[in-house]
């Protein structure tokens, strides 16, 4: 079973909606979790939402905790949560993506996906993390074709992986296949 | 049945009615064997009633009516700090035992003069409208929202022919949800074009509109497609309410089962372009009327996004309650169906006080005073009535 943690956004239950494709989703709010349906889950995702990663303690607590025991998943606001909590800075940028498709590129590094390889995705985010960013195990595997801001990372050794965009958006071309390989990897 | 007579008739009549735009024409209702007030804690039980499960059910075996803002924020849990308030009920709804099929052409002669007053009292000036709008651009930066529409209100005092005002509105904006009330104390007129739920059996949809261009000769509708494909500004916000609407269906659909049936096309009215989707899914079998209402209401294109934050961002701006406006007007039948509207441009009559609400988009790139001459715009051709 997945466990998706809602950070109360208006694109969750497509996060949601999306995976129920693969596995059995269970989703609560952030301030509501269901501690029998966390240790359940083989697969926690942090679901996309307002604000930033300072404003979710509770989201740190559940990543650090189940960090190399489930499989852990983020997407956009999730994505900055999980490197947040590894000790990144996530900063604002200057140019805002909001209901934006841009192109992201895969780079060397990517163990899923192939490098060089080029999806149209859908963006909503008015942060970015700030780089050089250096943990042991945490790859960016994509980039913004245009902007080289982080679009996604790979820490394939202790199963922890983010998007920056919105595989669950009508914007993002191939979205069910991004999120097929996650899952299986 | 003289058409044109049955309007006089029942004007005159002093019957509480109501005229809901259909297909090809409108419904009236009238003969209201029921009228049900709603408040914080009736709601639940009005949305979870049981009906009788009959074979054959007649055209008036529904209840129609409005859910007003503040009903439905309470309703999802989102609270209002204490505004400004003219005390109009948070929701009606009523039993008609009469519905009658009327042509797209209303004819209605006024026989009687009433006291219209032509000038409007804006409740925010533009200098308080930019202030608003720069502190919503810092949230836009901050990530707290990604979309909000500021609301500004227009008010005068008026004793109108609502029949009046609205036939005249019909003939110069032809809206497909197109309404209105007229009860003893109060009545609504309003052309509003979107609809937010349309459920027959299993079956639901909605069809969010994000962009709007008024028709000149020059213009046609491929021309409109194109001006709305080439609009960087007016395509995300666009995207933003599809992916929006997509989420509020998923909470209540078979997974898999919600499409994009329609992809950002141009509707074409009487005076304007819409840029319109459609989305459509198939509820799963436990879902319920009051599922469907807070997943869905209210509707989230005239609010911003994400829902929840951007209610309470704009909640704790407003100084005057919103009343109707953002609301949902329409009807659940005794089988479960239901359709309701978003409203907006509309006029929400009330003591002789006439008010009209109207809103605008602030995304990252929007411009301040281009934002609040468009709230004007959008508020004129209901202006324009009072002359």
């Amino acid at each position: 079973m997945i466990y998706v943690i809602d950070h109360k956004d208006s694109f969750t239950h497509n996060v949601v909606h999306q995976f129920s494709l693969f596995e059995d989703v269970e989703c609560d709010d952030f301030s509501k979790i269901n501690k029998s349906k966390l240790n359940q889950a083989s697969t926690i995702i942090f679901s996309p939402g307002p604000g930033s990663p300072k404003d979710y303690p509770l989201s740190s607590k559940i990543y650090k905790k189940f960090k190399r025991k489930k499989k852990i998943i983020g997407i956009c606001l999730g994505f900055q949560q999980i490197l947040f909590s590894e000790g990144a800075q996530i900063i604002e940028q200057d140019k805002i993506y909001h209901g934006f498709q841009s192109e992201v590129i895969v780079n060397k590094s990517s163990k899923l996906f192939k490098d060089g390889q080029k999806f149209k995705v859908g963006r909503y985010h008015s942060l970015k993390l700030k780089e050089p960013f250096i943990v042991e195990n945490f790859d960016i595997t994509m980039r913004c074709v245009i902007s080289g801001a982080a679009m996604s990372f790979e820490n394939n050794i202790d199963k922890i992986y983010g998007f920056q965009f919105h595989p669950e958006s009508f914007l993002t071309l191939n979205g069910k296949f991004l999120i097929k390989k996650i899952l299986s990897a | 049945m003289n058409k044109k007579n049955y309007l006089n008739n029942i004007n005159n009549s002093k019957k509480p009615f109501i005229i809901y735009k259909s297909n090809k024409g409108f419904d009236l209702f009238t003969n209201f064997s029921k009228k049900i007030i709603l408040n914080n804690q009736n709601i639940i039980k009005f949305l979870n009633q049981k009906y009788m499960i009959k074979k054959k059910y007649k055209n008036t075996d529904l209840l129609i009516g409005f859910f007003g803002y503040e009903l439905l924020n309470n309703l999802i849990g989102v609270k209002l700090p204490q505004q400004k308030s003219i005390n109009f009920p948070k929701g009606i709804f009523y039993k008609p035992e009469t519905k009658i099929i009327l042509k797209e052409d209303l004819i209605y002669d006024l026989n009687s003069s009433h006291k219209v007053d032509k000038k409007f009292k804006i409740n925010i000036n533009q200098k308080s409208y930019t202030k608003i709008f720069d502190k919503f651009k810092k949230k836009i930066r901050a990530g707290e929202t990604y979309q909000i529409k500021i609301c500004t209100k227009y008010k005068n005092k008026s004793q109108i022919d609502p029949l009046d005002f609205f036939c005249r509105l019909t003939k110069t904006n032809l809206a497909p949800e197109a309404f209105m009330i007229k009860d003893k104390n109060y009545s609504i007129i309003s052309c509003s074009p979107e609809n937010l739920i349309n459920k027959k059996g299993l079956s639901i949809s909605t069809k969010p509109i994000a962009g709007t261009l008024r028709k000149t000769k020059k213009i046609n509708k491929t021309k409109a497609l194109n001006f709305f494909r080439n609009n960087i500004k007016e395509t995300k916000e666009h995207n933003m309410i599809v992916d929006m609407e997509r989420n509020d269906l998923s909470r209540i659909c078979e997974s898999g089962s919600v499409k994009l049936k329609k992809e950002k096309t141009v509707e074409e009215y009487k005076d304007l372009y819409h840029y319109v989707s459609l989305v459509i899914g198939k509820l799963k079998k436990n879902i319920n009327n009051i599922d469907i209402i807070k997943a869905m209401m209210p509707g989230g294109s005239v609010i911003g996004c994400p829902k929840i934050s951007t209610l309470n961002l704009l909640n704790n701006q407003e100084k005057e309650n919103r009343n109707i406006y953002t609301g949902s007007f329409g009807f659940i039948k005794f089988n479960g169906d239901m359709r309701f509207n978003i409203i907006i441009r509309s006029i929400l009559n009330y003591k002789n006080i006439s008010e009209i609400s109207v809103a605008s988009g602030v995304v990252i790139d929007s411009n301040a005073k281009h934002e609040f001459n468009e709230n004007f715009i959008k508020a004129k051709a209901l202006i324009d009535l009072y002359k």
